[in-house]
């Protein structure tokens, strides 16, 4: 089986005079959570209807399961785009009774995934009747259904509350765990960092980066550390090459370091030198943060 | 093909709007087409106090020019029929349930069918209607019923096919070309009424014929009655295959523009 879930090659769109994506290209392997980040505008939701045929790119090509996109293969996934679209005079069955019709899917899997975004009891309603919340989790209830391989998202939580977050986050995960990949397009970064395995964050409609989380935050480690001589400890840490930053703050040092320092490492070096740490601590910067210097450089 | 008219069915099973049009324009045409003898008749004879020729009164209804007159009074409400089309169509532009169906796996291509399936169930469903009005009119009011009269003009029942169907697609067209509901209606209504009668008049009387509303209008001519006779006046009684011929080229002319309109766009 190719690994290669999503090819995308050189795609762009032009909106008059606005690029709205400019030769972006990418590949998503089968299995990951990836996440699109980027700010209002930056060209998610293009990229997003590009790869579902709701909108036609000037440029580029595309290849689903590696294969020329054709309506068969989008059966094979499911989306939700920018906002729910249905019959507004028609109750939330009937509405998944005509996208099940499409999809070829028997209507038996209507209640399980309603069951899923907990939308049963409200199933006879009309969707006019529906608050924002509760379209937006019919809409993730019409993309599972029919078990599609993969998962298009564009900002899932868009009008949920609290709980409704919490909820489709843990659905998100579960439903990566059982294998199906997903492209999950958000301007919050929290959901993002919380749930995607790879990143592509855009700016402008073009790339920024795209990768492992993992290795976004790699360079993006700092350490916190502090021992009885202050002095001394700040002495031996300018002495280090790995060492970038050295910052005061709250009675400890707040450490930018290169890649390779890990913590034990650290702690192992500034042992020979006769310094024993009262405290050390690994920090993660927040993808939230590192996003942000990527955007303002 | 099972599939897209059940889908396409759906949409309008649970649509109020639609079965209220639907059951006006049946009331309508079916009264309408059991009131007009009455009528005509009532005017025909008003007229006929001051003439100095006498007038027979006619019937409409006897067998075989049954067919010829009621397919050509139902003519007069096939715009009605077009506002349902562009309705409708407009509604997948208007709650953009097209990018839903075309998201969910539908192709561009399939959903433009699903709608000319639509359009051609309205034309089939209106044709049913008139010729069951027709022949059970023609059933009551005809003294001698032979087969052969029951059948002899019956063609225009299929020529009314073809008019709705041509006239609908027109309508469908507009609809996915403009998709806003309230521009499409107007603008409709605006080439209906005006635009294709500017153009006529300018256009040399043979070619103002060709144009694609009035193809649809003189596929059925107006019947001759004895009153016309009486002036002199004779209208054709048959369809022209030149007609047929233009009005199925404008059909598949129509549907082809909306497929290239469709196509490339973003949705």
């Amino acid at each position: 089986m190719k690994k290669e879930i999503l090819e995308i090659r050189n795609l762009s769109k032009s909106y008059g005079r606005l690029k709205a994506l400019d030769s972006l290209s990418l590949t998503v392997e089968k299995g990951s959570v990836f996440g699109i980040l980027g700010p209002n505008g930056s060209g998610k939701t293009t990229t997003l209807g590009i790869l579902l045929d709701i909108i036609k790119a000037d440029n580029g090509e595309y290849f689903w399961f590696g294969q020329k996109p054709d309506s068969a293969l989008r059966k094979r996934i499911g989306a939700l785009l920018e906002q729910p679209l249905f019959y507004p005079y028609m109750t939330a069955v009937d509405n998944l009774k005509i996208v099940a019709d499409i999809r070829g899917v028997h209507y038996g899997e209507i209640d399980e995934v309603l069951e899923m975004v907990h939308l049963s009891e409200r199933k006879l309603y009309k969707y006019s009747t529906f608050s924002l919340g509760m379209k937006q989790r019919l809409a993730i209830a019409a993309a599972m259904l029919g078990n599609p391989d993969v998962l298009i998202l564009d900002e899932p939580t868009n009008g949920l509350d609290p709980k409704g977050i919490a909820d489709i986050r843990n659905l998100i995960i579960e439903v990566a765990q059982g294998g199906v990949t997903i492209v999950l397009a958000s301007h919050l970064l929290d959901e993002v960092e919380k749930v995607c395995s790879h990143v592509l964050v855009l700016e402008k409609g073009k790339k920024r980066y795209a990768g492992p989380v993992d290795e976004v935050l790699e360079g993006a480690l700092s350490l916190e550390v502090a021992a009885k001589d202050m002095m001394l400890l700040e002495t031996m840490l300018l002495q280090m090459p790995q060492v970038k930053t050295i910052k005061k703050q709250n009675g400890f040092f707040v450490l930018g370091v290169h890649e390779g320092l890990t913590p034990e490492l650290l702690n192992k070096k500034l042992s020979e030198q006769g310094i024993y740490l009262t405290h050390l601590a690994g920090r993660n910067k927040s993808l939230e943060k590192y996003f942000l210097e990527l955007l303002s450089d | 093909m099972n599939r897209l008219i059940k889908i396409d069915f759906r949409k309008y099973f649970h649509n109020r709007t639609f079965w209220v049009l639907s059951a006006l324009y049946v009331v309508l045409v079916v009264l309408v087409f059991t009131g007009a003898e009455a009528f005509i008749n009532k005017v025909v004879t008003n007229v006929g106090k001051n003439s100095p020729v006498a007038i027979p009164g006619f019937s409409l209804y006897s067998f075989p020019f049954v067919w010829h007159n009621l397919a050509f009074l139902a003519g007069f409400f096939k715009i009605f029929l077009a506002l349902i089309v562009i309705i409708f169509i407009t509604n997948e532009f208007g709650y953009k349930t097209i990018r839903q169906n075309v998201m969910s796996g539908m192709s561009r291509v399939e959903f433009l069918f699903s709608k000319v399936l639509f359009v051609l169930f309205i034309s089939l469903f209106v044709t049913l209607i008139l010729f069951l009005t027709a022949f059970l009119l023609g059933l009551t009011h005809t003294e001698h019923i032979t087969t052969s009269l029951v059948f002899s003009k019956m063609y225009f029942v299929p020529a009314y096919f073809l008019e709705v169907f041509t006239f609908l697609l027109t309508a469908l067209m507009f609809a996915f070309v403009l998709q806003k509901q309230g521009l499409t209606i107007g603008l409709f209504a605006l080439y209906y009424y005006v635009v294709e009668p500017i153009i006529a008049f300018r256009l040399p009387d043979g070619a103002a014929r060709f144009l694609p509303v009035r193809i649809t209008a003189h596929l059925i001519d107006v019947p001759n009655s004895s009153l016309m006779k009486l002036f002199g006046v004779n209208f054709r009684e048959y369809i022209s295959w030149l007609d047929v011929g233009v009005c199925l080229g404008y059909s598949v002319l129509f549907v082809l523009i909306t497929y290239l309109f469709l196509k490339n766009r973003d949705l």
